[in-house]
């Protein structure tokens, strides 16, 4: 296996967006040519595409081959769209990742990317509620809100979670939200915001809730010798794995407050890196709602089953605690543009190692980050383990 | 300028509404009709693997364990438990907004996992902070009419 490298990426705003899908497309691939200079746009060779529901936003599909058009991009390698729901951007960077790993690609780009607002939000649902299991699931209301509180739900009532723990995640992120000037929200908020916000699916509040939301993401990826030519300061992809326990339908999930399959992509994870969750600095974790925060700190290992809640109030979560958890402000402040959160969480890693994000959101010194991107109804966990160099050389064990 | 014009209203193709077509025959047929046809005679059904003992939700036409074909029909006891539930205030589909808001639950009938299983409905008849998790619940058959003369049929929970 080759060593591979981010070298450089673009974003854009995220929100309610008055732009179109192929604007956002060549908002963010703009913005990521011209974040390296170096880059000879033509020795880009291959081209892998995040995008969950083209089909259903923007009705249009075979849309890989449109993004090449879009930004100029002249394939001769690899070419892909990738689609597992809300972690179809992570996806695109795996595949990424792996074919120039194995010696099949360069130089490759890839771009995440979701336009979710139209006129008719009630169309945005029909949307979601396709990504569980439909015919059995969606059909008796199973988007994601009513999902994910009976998850919070579950988690009181076995481990006696509070509310304020919840919002004290979104008042967290919120912090860090504030410094980003690329997400959906950047006002900070308090628990009583949160607890007092309008009622979704109870328990859980609008601001318990991460939105629906419109923008792109595009980074480059490339190996070693290469990325060493495009920057100095390359972020390497050490590895990554996906785990899927629960399958897709309400049957298969068991227990809603254990994410097996988490935990099982966390210990795979660090076997293969021969790492700890002592040794991450940075955790991007998919806070699509403010409980999914509290249990991937429990099931990723930075404390116990059932202590996510005292985790988040005794403040480890913050940058200077146990882990630096979504400083960024995670998917709770820039919003879930399904195919982007996954490239986005990627961008925002790159960042930080390079130091270019501001002073009150700035991890020092850290070395080691991962990025964690679910799908679905949690059906499925997805990892990546970025560096900014201590484990490039890692070659994972199988 | 030459003109195109389009018709005021655009009838709602039926795949946008979240219920299965249910159709036996045909280019829209699906393998486990009879899940379909049992609930219009009034039971809730799945299927049960005659090989590994096995019981699948949803049904399906080969067994998921044991890849067998050699499955029964058996029904779901009519009594189970509330495992969780919610109430989906803000944010519904396109067509289940129009029940909005309604309860989202999810109840275990039978001994879930071994002999089983755990599934989603919506809950009428009572009120989300009259709800406890444990709480006895039974499955109830409903009929789903429109668009046209189209009948369908789903299943729903209510307070035992």
């Amino acid at each position: 296996m080759r060593n591979v490298a981010i070298v450089g990426g673009g974003i854009t705003k995220f929100g309610v967006r008055e732009a179109s899908w192929r604007d956002l497309v060549q908002e963010a691939g703009k913005s990521a040519f011209e974040d390296i200079p170096e880059l000879d746009r033509k020795d880009v060779d291959s081209l892998f595409v995040g995008a969950s529901q083209p089909e259903r936003w923007i009705y249009q599909t075979h849309v890989a081959p449109l993004v090449a058009e879009l930004l100029g991009i002249d394939v001769k390698r690899v070419i892909s769209r990738t689609e597992v729901a809300c972690a179809s951007g992570q996806s695109a960077i795996r595949y990424a990742w792996l074919s120039i790993a194995t010696g099949l690609s360069d130089i490759a780009m890839v771009v995440g990317v979701e336009k979710m607002n139209t006129k008719f939000m009630n169309i945005s649902q029909t949307c979601m509620v396709n990504v569980g299991n439909r015919e059995f699931d969606g059909v008796n209301g199973f988007t994601a809100p009513p999902f994910f509180a009976m998850v919070a739900q579950r988690h009181m009532h076995r481990y006696g979670t509070t509310k304020e723990q919840m919002a004290l995640v979104r008042v967290k992120n919120a912090k860090y939200g504030s410094m980003n000037p690329y997400a959906q929200f950047q006002k900070e908020v308090t628990v009583e915001k949160v607890m007092g916000s309008r009622m979704i699916s109870p328990p859980l509040t609008l601001l318990d809730c991460s939105a629906i939301t419109d923008g792109a993401v595009a980074i480059v990826l490339a190996c070693e010798d290469i990325a060493k030519k495009l920057t100095d300061t390359p972020t390497w992809i050490a590895c990554g794995v996906q785990v899927v326990e629960h399958a897709h339908t309400v049957n298969q999930m068991g227990e809603l407050s254990e994410w097996l399959a988490l935990r099982k992509a966390g210990k795979e994870l660090y076997r293969m890196a021969k790492i700890s969750p002592k040794d991450v600095d940075i955790a991007e974790v998919h806070d699509c709602f403010t409980i999914s925060e509290i249990i991937e700190y429990e099931e990723l290992g930075f404390c116990g089953k059932g202590e996510g809640g005292r985790f988040i109030e005794e403040g480890q979560s913050y940058i200077g605690g146990e882990v630096a958890v979504n400083p960024g402000g995670g998917l709770l402040s820039n919003g879930h543009p399904l195919g982007a959160t996954g490239v986005r969480q990627a961008w925002e890693v790159m960042m930080q190692f390079r130091g270019d994000v501001p002073k009150g959101r700035y991890v020092d010194n850290a070395e080691i980050a991962i990025a964690h991107n679910l799908s679905g109804m949690a059906q499925l966990h997805h990892i990546m383990l970025y560096t900014r160099d201590k484990l490039r050389d890692v070659k994972f064990s199988r | 300028m030459r003109v195109i014009k389009l018709p005021d209203s655009i009838e709602l193709p039926t795949l946008l509404d979240p219920w299965d077509l249910q159709e036996p025959n045909g280019a829209d047929a699906t393998g486990i009709y009879d899940f379909y046809r049992n609930l219009a005679d009034g039971d809730l059904t799945t299927t049960k693997c005659r090989d590994c003992g096995k019981i699948n939700f949803p049904p399906v036409i080969v067994c998921s364990n044991c890849l067998s074909d050699n499955l029964e029909w058996v029904k779901i006891p009519e009594t189970g438990e509330l495992y969780a539930f919610t109430e989906m205030r803000l944010g519904a589909p396109l067509i289940l907004d129009q029940l909005a808001p309604f309860i989202v639950a999810i109840a275990r009938f039978g001994d879930y996992p071994d002999n089983g299983v755990q599934i989603s409905g919506i809950m009428f008849d009572t009120k989300y902070e009259d709800l406890r998790i444990g709480d006895k619940v039974r499955w109830e058959v409903v009929r789903v009419e429109g668009p046209g003369d189209r009948e369908r049929y789903w299943y729903c929970f209510t307070k035992a």
